[in-house]
């Protein structure tokens, strides 16, 4: 979609994927599901560093939340192995509830917060739970030279 | 049979998910099925009917609701995906693949743990999660790759396997102890059916139940102990500590109780699509809006004035100088600019002294005056002395500084001596302030023919060189707003960068056009250093050269030099621009200096200076260029000196007429009194260029507005320069014109705003020469600088126009 509009006030280009910053899991914790609310360099120039900060902290709080063990988990665990698991044909479990949640929230955090900086967060189930991913895009028109090396992720230490 | 049709099945699936899916793997798998429900169904058929009798009627129920759970643990563990992580992307490992270490060691309460390098799937697998070799994919948690059940045992699935070991464990003793029951009792009748069958069963359980019994035991052990059998058996902890335990309790309760992990694979996704479009806000960035220009021009706004400053210093100064009111110069012309240029040559000095003020007045225009008089007299004496007359009427301060300059100037004139000793000054400084004018203008935007009209204008301002330094400095810095004051309110009010920054009132343009006494009020400031801000401008703005627009365009928008005005919007003469860009350029390096009289050349105008200059092309400032320009000009001088006096001669006389008209109209309300409304309001000019740019408007007030009001005596110049200057101005009318209408403020803002629409690529400038000149309102003081901000927009659009990039809608991204 390269529309580009000539016109004064306002420039459209199309953006192009220049770049993926990759933010990996947190383990300090043991091996629940939390990501590193680390600030990636290459989105310094690109969003707010509260703005990245709040995301991936909700993001682990809900994954929290998911993981959580308490009674609803274990009255699920036990209905489930009453009916012979045969209510997962029917029921959805607590960590999809929570999934679909974040899924949403991320939505819109697209939406609101990324896509007008040009960033784009990649739900991180789609990574298997192990990195959020965050494509840059680079406007097209405006800078040639956009993607810069896209390095891997944060690759942590390496 | 079961394990045929999963034979087949797994023939049919071919080799997909590694061995798992091989006939071969299918047989544990299917003869533990088969094992455990015929054992089973036998046990029932057989045994259980005495049991319900002879022991408890519950314990078929039971049984049945054992052997029920084993089952749907067993189908759990084997159909249930384990927690396989999907392969990366290719961009996510594009690094890691070839410079991988293979380990990366993470915390893990306050554990090192180690995380190897999956070659397979491109990613450091996550801690435990190891690859199984057998089904080619990572699990998550894995703990072993059962063979029984053909699958994985991970993450999501042990709870199951474990579940179903020990309900396995239970059923099998169960079945065992049952049909132990069943066959003590039975002794006797061991032979028959009943006892047979039990017995075969009873040996079957009793045979597996102890690697069961083993497997359940060991996995106990493994979940007291928080290990996968992966860990276990690889000795992982063997002598270390193991982070990922909870206790034996909580263990066990985890191994409960956890809610069931999501899939990874293979997930329905609703993806609903994102747009992504630039521009992209950024942090920090976007909260600095660009410093808009306005046009007002009261504003002086930064960014752009920035460069602007140094050459509105410079324009200031010649701003001052130029103030009075500068006789309608004679219209310059090519060849008379280029006399004059060399003139000024010999006034460099002066335009040096002058330089700082922003707008090219008189003194700058002198060098036309002189070249004019010199050649062919473009400018009839007695129009100069006319517009002497009326320069010195209302400059006279002005004039004072510039007869210092002119007399060395006014001796190059031979024709002009006589008469034009005082006239010449006054013609110096109009040509000067219309030059500074232009200059700025074209400064601004890389026209180079704007200074020669100035020079022809002779707006009083100082002597000649100004418009060959003007133009310079009009091309060197167009952001010059200050000295653009005067010239640039008249002239190109839109351009408030200039305009604003420098001169804080906008009416500081007006001066040398006030000088020009159009109510008498003149002069509040000293004409004659009007022009210097013109070589600086110019200087700066050589790289305008885009602007094929004469250097009058610059001028134009910036200065506010009714008459510059129009000499610049209407003829744009081409080869004036080539050349004053260069030589703008090497006046920028010189400013001061008097212009290559290329340059002044330029805005001459005239038709045939155009074409003959044209070759010179709009090449861009380059100081090399503007020594050839200047041999060129010499050329053309006699022919081009002809055809601009004549030219000049007419526009001279109408605008006069003109002037006079409207200058009190004209003087509105705000800055620039002199500016630019006038070239609005005043009728078109006759000369139009034939080819210019654009057609110069004679209205443009600038030529007209001066010379009726005497503020510039560009009434000289009208003719050759505004057509030359008007189209050369093209880019510049983006901003010129406004500037014109806006008047100071509009000055001011041109200023700094000339110069962008002069950067404008060149594309643009033949389209808006013609509305531009023709319409001299035009409005675009609000327009320029969106023509400024939408020029670096669109520079850098025009840039990078098309890219390869993929365009993304996150829709279709992934």
């Amino acid at each position: 979609m390269a529309t580009e509009f000539h016109n004064l006030q306002e420039l459209r280009h199309s953006a192009s994927l220049a770049n993926k910053v990759f933010v990996q899991r947190d383990y300090s914790e043991g091996t629940t599901c939390k990501f590193q609310t680390k600030f990636p360099s290459e989105l310094e120039s690109r969003i707010e560093r509260t703005l990245f900060e709040d995301t991936v902290k909700t993001l682990n709080n809900y994954y929290a939340e998911a993981e959580k063990i308490g009674g609803q988990s274990y009255l699920e665990g036990c209905l489930a192995c009453a009916t012979a698991y045969l209510i997962f044909l029917c029921m959805e479990t607590r960590y999809e509830k929570v999934l679909k949640k974040i899924a949403k929230y991320i939505q819109e955090q697209n939406e609101k917060v990324y896509a007008p900086r040009g960033l784009l967060i990649t739900d991180p189930i789609e990574r298997g739970m192990r990195v959020i991913e965050i494509s840059i895009y680079e406007d097209r028109g405006s800078s040639g030279s956009s993607s810069g090396s896209s390095s891997v992720s944060g690759s942590t230490a390496r | 049979m079961p394990a045929a049709a999963a034979a087949a099945a797994a023939a049919a699936a071919g080799g997909g998910g590694g061995a798992s899916l091989s006939p071969s793997a299918f047989i544990p798998v299917c003869t533990a099925a088969c094992l455990l429900v015929a054992s089973t169904s036998l046990f029932f058929v057989f045994t259980c009917p005495w049991l319900a009798v002879a022991v408890c009627p519950a314990v078929p129920p039971c049984c049945g609701i054992l052997f029920l759970f084993v089952l749907a643990n067993f189908t759990m563990a084997t159909f249930m995906d384990a927690g396989v992580l999907p392969m990366a992307n290719e961009d996510e490992d594009k690094d890691d693949e070839f410079r991988a270490p293979l380990y990366k060691n993470v915390d893990m309460r306050g554990v090192q743990v180690r995380m190897k390098w999956c070659a397979s799937c491109h990613f450091y697998r996550p801690p435990r999660c190891s690859h199984c070799s057998v089904c080619d994919h990572c699990v998550e948690d894995f703990d072993h790759h059962c063979p029984w059940v053909n699958n994985c045992i991970g993450r999501r699935n042990y709870r199951y396997f474990f579940q179903f070991l020990l309900s396995l464990t239970v059923h099998m003793i169960g079945v065992f102890t049952f049909g132990l029951i069943y066959v003590l009792h039975h002794m006797d009748e061991l032979w028959k059916l009943h006892c047979t069958v039990t017995l075969v069963v009873i040996s079957i359980s009793g045979l597996f139940l102890i690697p069961v019994l083993g497997l359940t035991g060991f996995h106990l052990y493994l979940v007291s102990r928080g290990r996968t059998t992966n860990e276990q058996v690889t000795g992982k902890f063997q002598g270390g500590v193991n982070p990922f335990t909870r206790g034996c309790c909580n263990n066990l309760e985890y191994l409960v109780c956890s809610p069931i992990s999501p899939k990874y694979t293979a997930r329905p996704r609703e993806k609903t699509a994102i747009h992504i479009q630039p521009p992209f806000l950024r942090p920090g960035i976007n909260r600095q809006l660009p410093a808009k220009v306005r046009d007002n021009g009261i504003q002086s706004q930064d960014v752009q004035n920035k460069e602007s400053s140094v050459g509105a210093v410079d324009l200031s100064g010649v701003k001052h100088q130029a103030s009075g009111p500068p006789p309608l110069p004679p219209k310059p012309d090519h060849g008379m600019l280029k006399s004059h240029l060399a003139a000024m040559d010999e006034m460099g000095h002066h335009i040096k002294t002058i330089i700082p003020v922003s707008i090219p007045t008189v003194p700058q225009l002198r060098p036309v005056l002189e070249a004019i008089s010199r050649g062919s007299s473009p400018i009839p004496p007695e129009q100069l002395l006319k517009m002497s007359e009326q320069q010195v009427n209302n400059k006279s301060p002005n004039l004072r500084s510039e007869s210092r300059e002119s007399p060395a100037r006014v001796s190059h004139l031979p024709p002009l001596q006589a008469s034009a000793a005082s006239s010449s000054l006054q013609l110096n400084s109009l040509t000067l302030s219309s030059r500074s004018l232009t200059l700025k203008h074209s400064s601004r935007h890389g026209s180079k023919s704007q200074l020669p009209a100035m020079h022809a204008d002779g707006l009083g301002s100082n002597p000649p060189l100004g418009i060959i330094s003007s133009s310079s400095l009009l091309a060197g810095h167009s952001s010059s707003s200050s000295s653009s004051l005067t010239y640039d309110n008249l002239v190109n009010p839109a351009d408030p960068q200039f305009l604003t920054q420098r001169v804080a009132p906008p009416v500081g343009y007006h001066p040398h056009y006030m000088a020009l006494g159009t109510d008498g009020t003149v002069v509040q400031r000293p004409a004659p250093h009007t022009y210097s801000p013109v070589f600086m401008g110019v200087s700066r703005q050589s790289p305008q050269p885009r602007d094929p627009s004469p250097s009058l365009q610059g001028l134009n928008s910036r200065d506010a030099s009714p008459s510059f005005h129009g000499f610049i919007q209407r003829e744009p003469s081409p080869a004036f621009q080539g050349l004053m860009p260069r030589d703008l350029a090497s006046q920028s390096v010189a400013s001061r200096d008097i212009p290559p009289p290329g340059l002044t050349m330029r805005d001459m105008t005239s038709q045939t200076l155009r074409d003959s200059l044209r070759d010179l092309g709009p090449q861009g400032l380059t100081p090399q260029k503007s020594a050839a320009a200047a041999a060129r000009y010499d050329s053309f001088s006699k022919t081009l000196m002809a055809s601009i006096h004549e030219r000049r001669e007419m526009e001279e006389r109408d605008r006069m007429l003109r002037l006079q008209a409207r200058s009190q109209a004209l003087y509105g309300p705000d800055m620039g009194i002199y500016d630019i409304p006038s070239r609005r309001s005043l009728p078109p000019d006759n000369i139009r260029p034939p080819g210019s740019r654009g057609p110069t408007p004679p209205a443009y007030g600038s030529r007209e507005f001066l010379m009726s009001t005497g503020i510039l005596g560009y009434g000289m110049r009208t003719s050759p320069l505004s057509s030359s200057s008007t189209s050369s101005l093209t880019r510049g009318p983006k901003t010129s014109s406004s500037p014109l209408q806006s008047s100071s403020s509009s000055s001011l803002q041109s200023k700094g705003r000339s110069s962008s629409p002069a950067y404008c690529p060149p594309d643009r400038q033949t389209q808006p020469l013609p509305s531009s000149t023709s319409t001299l309102p035009r409005l675009s003081s609000s327009s320029t600088p969106s023509y400024a901000s939408y020029a670096t927009a669109k520079r850098s659009s025009l840039t990078y126009s098309s890219e390869g990039k993929d365009s993304v809608t996150l829709g279709a991204l992934k």
